[in-house]
């Protein structure tokens, strides 16, 4: 008993270490002085009864444990269900089946919700390109934004100074990306694990931080404007034509309406988020898919099989940036604006936490995980400022609970009954 | 002459940054030398602590206690019980549960954590910059006069001495104590410590306690030596130490103060050299570079590929 | 389970019926969006923003509206980030809402413009003062405060005139704002045949400017002009006096901030800077310097009263026009002079005023501050 009350005490004393001077007291500047007032006394009560309450629990936790276990069974997926919502086949047909209501809902839902959806596509290809780098080939890779930064950059460069269009600077992104993968993954990757982490973390950075500063090149921190938006076939989607182009409203005699401009870019984002789909799947029935596989395993077997690990792991990575690269020409054309700002570190984590919280390597997954990151801070602009909180909370709690992802991807295997 | 005061003052600026590198480094290597994850939350660790401090740096002085010993004591006593606490709940809440899965999850999980702590204080302390006013102003100056000459503030002699006091208790630690002892024991071989009758979550509770407590002499070091600190200060200063203990070979104590050193004075010679704008950018190139050389740091062991 | 949903559905009943007595008192009001930062690291001065275009609102409201229509405001977060100002500024093209006072940073401004410019919705900017953002010749933005390109050159004739220093270090953030500002100072300091020997970017959001203060030293300069905000010039005042460099340093309105001072104690002695006309300090508007304190409310800040103009400005030009019509509006805009609490405003063809003065000040170590004549 006597440890117990301790290990009560113990944890209450905690509990109120960690919330009472942050949350229980607060710093003013009065005029330019540095003040501390008590905050409203609704917190400080909180807190105290924070610290009972735990206090409280750690006393007659095993009794109350018994209670819950007792009375409140999750409802969990059966057990079933959960075996065929893994299988690779049931995920590949829900794919298809998402596809008919994903190509005609925008036409019925409003220009936010729209734009939203586009933002969505948007991180859903980068998580995908992410998957293969990361879930797939198993290499830990922080600074995927600077990819994505690349192939953004490209496209606005290209476009301001030689005034190409969307359509042409697309590939080009890509490679340009892919090539930058290419030349960063060549003499990082014989580095293992964390330290991999760390050292694409920094390229990251430094993709970001010289993109700050070459102001006369990239425009430093001002970044790139008034980027030309994708054309339909020659057809722009503004108001006023530029000389030389048609509107598409004119072109077929409608009423302009600003919302056929977002529909059409929500469209392209759906169409390369399907190229992305196509490709993976596809690679991944070939041989290099799966010494990817293989080699997130295990790379001694690999090297023991006579794979090459290095060509093995600059392909996964190489084409990984490529697909950030077409990611981030088709941000720079919706944004119609890039600035080095937008591809900070904390990109890099939103899009490895939607890899993560998809089930690695699971690619349904990957896209239910890219709705549920970039949708739950919007619905939650309600809570406005605790939204982030909220969010950081909810990222913990997932893992801890759901390590496996929300569809976790399941080999195909045979099961020997005996 | 005047060229050499200038590079010698640049040494000691680059020393004193580095040696707060350092100081929260050993956090984040002590952390992956045991169970291998890097602790995203601890540069937040290092935030909430500076708050502490300045809590308990304003709340003396309204009770017109500024008596310069007695608030750095306070200051002190309260950043590191403080940090010490969120350190331990942090792993007991989000790290432990994880134990043993894939080592992608603690790390979400540690991103999720350092999202949720830099926006509780935020909306507990709100955005804006909390400062205060130097408390040991004056310099100790080296030459003809302070534009002439090596100037060092009273600050930065303080600052190199704890840290030497800190180094030398921590070394004395982990090298003497029966807890030390058990800690190399676990940075060795968890699996096996724990068969050994180590409690090994208790030593891994305890290793990120001190680092919290590094981190929260870090902390009063710096809210001393800048005076301003707001609730985003927490990542570039995480994001700078586990560049550092990363430098300096991961897991690697010593290497982690290496690290700290050498991140520091590059970083000073970089601005130097390049500009203020690109001393992040020598950082990392720097990092790139030795990782190159070295795949597993200055001081880091190589890794044994076992079958 | 089942009680949370039950008390969530009857929270949005008791929402929905809240919602809908509000709408029923106000017929049909002229909706304005409030956008700018409620949270991140610049929240402070999107505040200032906010409480002008409050207090404008509901002093218009009092005196019956406009046209018979009451304004309605309703804010929305930016944060300051160019992505979230393109959600933003497509939820106020959403919610229907036809004229905007905000944005605050130049660079959620300026994709935000974009947008409503497109859109047919009118926006008034009392804060983003980069050139950039009416270069486009947009229609429908307008601002009520000054360029940075008129606040370099004021700032860099005094330098030259006033202080006649032999050389001068011209440091910014690399931000639009900051790099801006310092860039219009060197040019006319070149001009003016001021020496120019240091100049150079450093990063916002760093503490340690140990590094800049040694280059300072080793170059020689006598004098500093920072283009950015408060929080770094206060840490290199502080670090400048720490490390003996005695050099009399100056930066544009962004630095004028109580903070400035608590961050550098003592060396924020005699640090100039250009500041709008101080508006709270007008005899005219101090009716409303009592309503603002009244509110607890600080109406120093650099935003305040420009915020107010811009509601006032909208308010105005529904009257002069006639109508709601964003079209409508900015031609009445376009076309007239107007009153409003920062002085009689008319615009030219890009939609900046056609004169926003600047003045020098001193500031002192208690955060008070006066004119430099």
């Amino acid at each position: 008993m006597s440890t117990r009350l301790r290990t009560a005490l113990f944890s209450a004393l905690l509990v109120l270490a960690v919330a009472w001077p942050v949350l229980g007291l607060k710093l003013t500047t009065v005029g330019i002085r540095l003040e501390v007032h008590n905050a409203s006394p609704a917190m400080l009560w909180s807190i105290a009864a924070a610290a009972l309450g735990m206090f409280c629990w750690q006393l007659g936790r095993d009794r109350l444990a018994a209670l819950w276990s007792g009375a409140a069974s999750r409802p969990a997926v059966p057990g079933r269900l959960k075996e065929v919502l893994s299988l690779p086949a049931t995920q590949r047909w829900g794919l298809l089946a998402l596809l008919v209501p994903a190509l005609v809902w925008p036409f019925f839902a409003s220009r936010g919700a729209v734009d939203l959806a586009t933002l969505i596509l948007i991180y859903a290809m980068l998580g995908l390109g992410l998957n293969i780098v990361v879930g797939l080939a198993g290499l830990l890779d922080l600074g995927y934004v600077g990819f994505y930064a690349v192939g953004a950059y490209t496209y606005a460069l290209l476009s301001e100074y030689w005034g190409l269009g969307f359509w042409t600077c697309l590939p080009i992104a890509g490679a340009m990306a892919a090539l930058f993968g290419f030349l960063l993954g060549f003499p990082v990757l014989r580095l293992r694990g964390d330290y991999l982490a760390i050292v694409t973390l920094g390229f990251g950075e430094i993709i970001r931080i010289l993109l700050r500063n070459l102001t006369d090149v990239t425009g430093g921190p001002n970044g790139i404007g008034g980027i030309d938006k994708p054309t339909l076939f020659g057809l722009t989607f503004e108001r006023r034509a530029a000389e030389g182009l048609q509107t598409f409203h004119g072109f077929f005699g409608l009423p302009y309406d600003s919302a056929d401009k977002v529909i059409f870019l929500y469209l392209i984002a759906l169409a390369l988020v399907l190229l992305t789909l196509f490709v993976i799947n596809r690679l991944l029935r070939m041989p290099i898919g799966r010494a990817w596989e293989a080699l997130r395993e295990d790379e001694i077997a690999c090297r023991a099989l006579g794979l090459n690990p290095t060509v093995i792991k600059l392909s996964a990575f190489t084409l990984g940036a490529c697909f950030a690269g077409f990611a981030g020409s088709f941000f720079a054309a919706r944004q119609g604006l890039v600035t080095p700002e937008s591809f900070s570190f904390i990109e890099s984590a939103v899009i490895l936490a939607i890899v993560v919280l998809g089930g690695m390597g699971s690619q349904l997954g990957v896209i239910l995980a890219a709705v549920v990151m970039i949708l739950l801070p919007e619905l939650m602009r309600e809570f406005s400022e605790y939204r982030m909180l909220l969010f950081g909370a909810l990222l913990v709690l997932m893992m801890v609970w759901r390590p496996q992802g929300l569809l976790p991807m399941q080999r195909p295997h045979l099961e020997l009954k005996s | 002459m005047p060229e050499l005061y200038h590079y010698l003052q640049q040494l000691v600026n680059g020393l004193t940054v580095g040696s707060t590198y350092a100081l929260i480094a050993i956090g984040y290597t002590m952390v992956y030398g045991i169970i291998g994850m890097i602790n995203f939350a601890h540069g937040e660790v290092y935030m909430i602590a500076s708050y502490v401090a300045f809590i308990a740096i304003a709340g003396l002085s309204m009770l017109g206690l500024d008596h310069l010993p007695l608030l750095m004591a306070a200051a002190f006593a309260a950043s590191i019980v403080v940090a010490s606490a969120y350190g331990y709940s942090i792993e007991r809440l989000a790290y432990r549960p994880l134990r043993g899965g894939n080592r992608l999850i603690p790390l979400i999980s540690a991103i999720g954590m350092s999202i949720f702590l830099q926006n509780e204080v935020l909306l507990a302390q709100d955005s804006r910059d909390k400062a205060i006013p130097s408390l040991l102003p004056g310099n100790l100056v080296i030459g003809e006069s302070a534009m002439h000459g090596v100037v060092i503030s009273w600050t930065q002699i303080l600052i190199f001495a704890v840290i030497l006091l800190v180094m030398l208790g921590l070394t004395l630690f982990i090298s003497r104590s029966r807890l030390g002892r058990a800690c190399r024991a676990c940075a060795e071989d968890l699996k096996m410590a724990g068969l050994l009758g180590i409690d090994t979550h208790r030593i891994i509770a305890l290793t990120f306690v001190i680092g919290a407590v590094l981190a929260a002499v870090a902390a009063v070091l710096l809210g001393l030596q800048y005076g301003v600190i707001n609730p985003q200060m927490g990542f570039l200063a995480g994001i700078k130490a586990f560049t550092a203990a990363v430098l300096g070979g991961i897991g690697s104590i010593p290497g982690a103060m290496l690290g700290g050193l050498l991140l520091g004075v590059a970083e000073a010679f970089g601005a130097d050299l390049f500009g203020d704008a690109y001393k992040d950018v020598v950082a990392f190139s720097l990092l790139v570079l030795v990782l190159l050389l070295r795949p597993t740091g200055i001081l880091g062991r190589p890794e044994v590929e076992k079958v | 389970m089942h009680k949370a949903t039950r008390h969530l559905s009857r929270l949005f009943a008791a929402l929905a019926l809240a919602g809908a007595t509000f709408h029923a008192a106000a017929a049909e009001p002229v909706r304005i969006a409030l956008a700018g930062p409620v949270t991140g690291p610049v929240a402070q001065y999107g505040d200032m923003q906010f409480i002008g275009a409050k207090l404008a609102i509901e002093r218009i409201n009092e005196a019956g509206g406009v046209n018979g229509q009451l304004l309605e405001g309703s804010v929305y977060d930016d944060a300051c980030d160019p992505k979230q100002a393109v959600a933003v500024a497509n939820k106020i093209v959403n919610d229907g809402i036809a004229f905007v006072v905000g944005h605050l940073c130049s660079s959620s401004t300026q994709p935000a413009a974009d947008i409503y410019e497109d859109e047919g919705v009118l926006m008034i900017t009392p804060a983003a003062t980069s050139p950039q953002i009416t270069a486009q010749g947009y229609q429908l933005i307008f601002r009520t405060i000054g360029l940075d390109s008129l606040q370099g050159p004021t700032a860099g004739a005094f330098i030259a005139e006033r202080i006649k220093p032999q050389r001068v270090a011209v440091l910014h953030d690399k931000q639009q704002y900051g790099e801006g500002i310092a860039t219009a100072v060197r040019k006319t300091l070149q001009e003016r045949g001021v020496e120019v020997a240091l100049f150079e970017g450093l990063n916002a959001g760093d503490k340690d400017f140990s590094a800049m203060i040694a280059k300072l030293k080793q170059a020689g300069v006598d004098f500093v002009y920072y283009g950015g905000y408060h929080p770094e010039l206060g840490l290199l005042l502080r670090q400048s006096a720490e490390k003996g460099l005695k050099v009399r340093f100056m930066g544009p309105e962004g630095v004028g901030n109580k903070e400035l001072s608590a961050i550098a104690g003592p060396a924020s002695e005699g640090l100039l800077l250009t500041l709008p006309r101080a508006f709270d300090r007008d005899p005219h508007n101090q009716v409303l310097v009592e309503a603002f304190k009244a509110k607890n409310q600080d109406p120093s800040g650099p935003f305040v009263f420009p915020a107010y103009a811009a509601v006032q400005l909208i308010a105005q030009g529904i009257e002069k026009a006639g109508s709601s019509e964003p079209e409508a509006v900015a031609e009445a805009l376009r076309g007239n002079t107007f009153d409003t609490v920062t002085g009689t405003l008319a615009f030219d063809d890009k939609g900046d005023l056609k004169d926003f003065g600047f003045e020098v000040y001193e500031w002192h170590r208690d955060a008070s501050k006066t004119r430099v004549e």
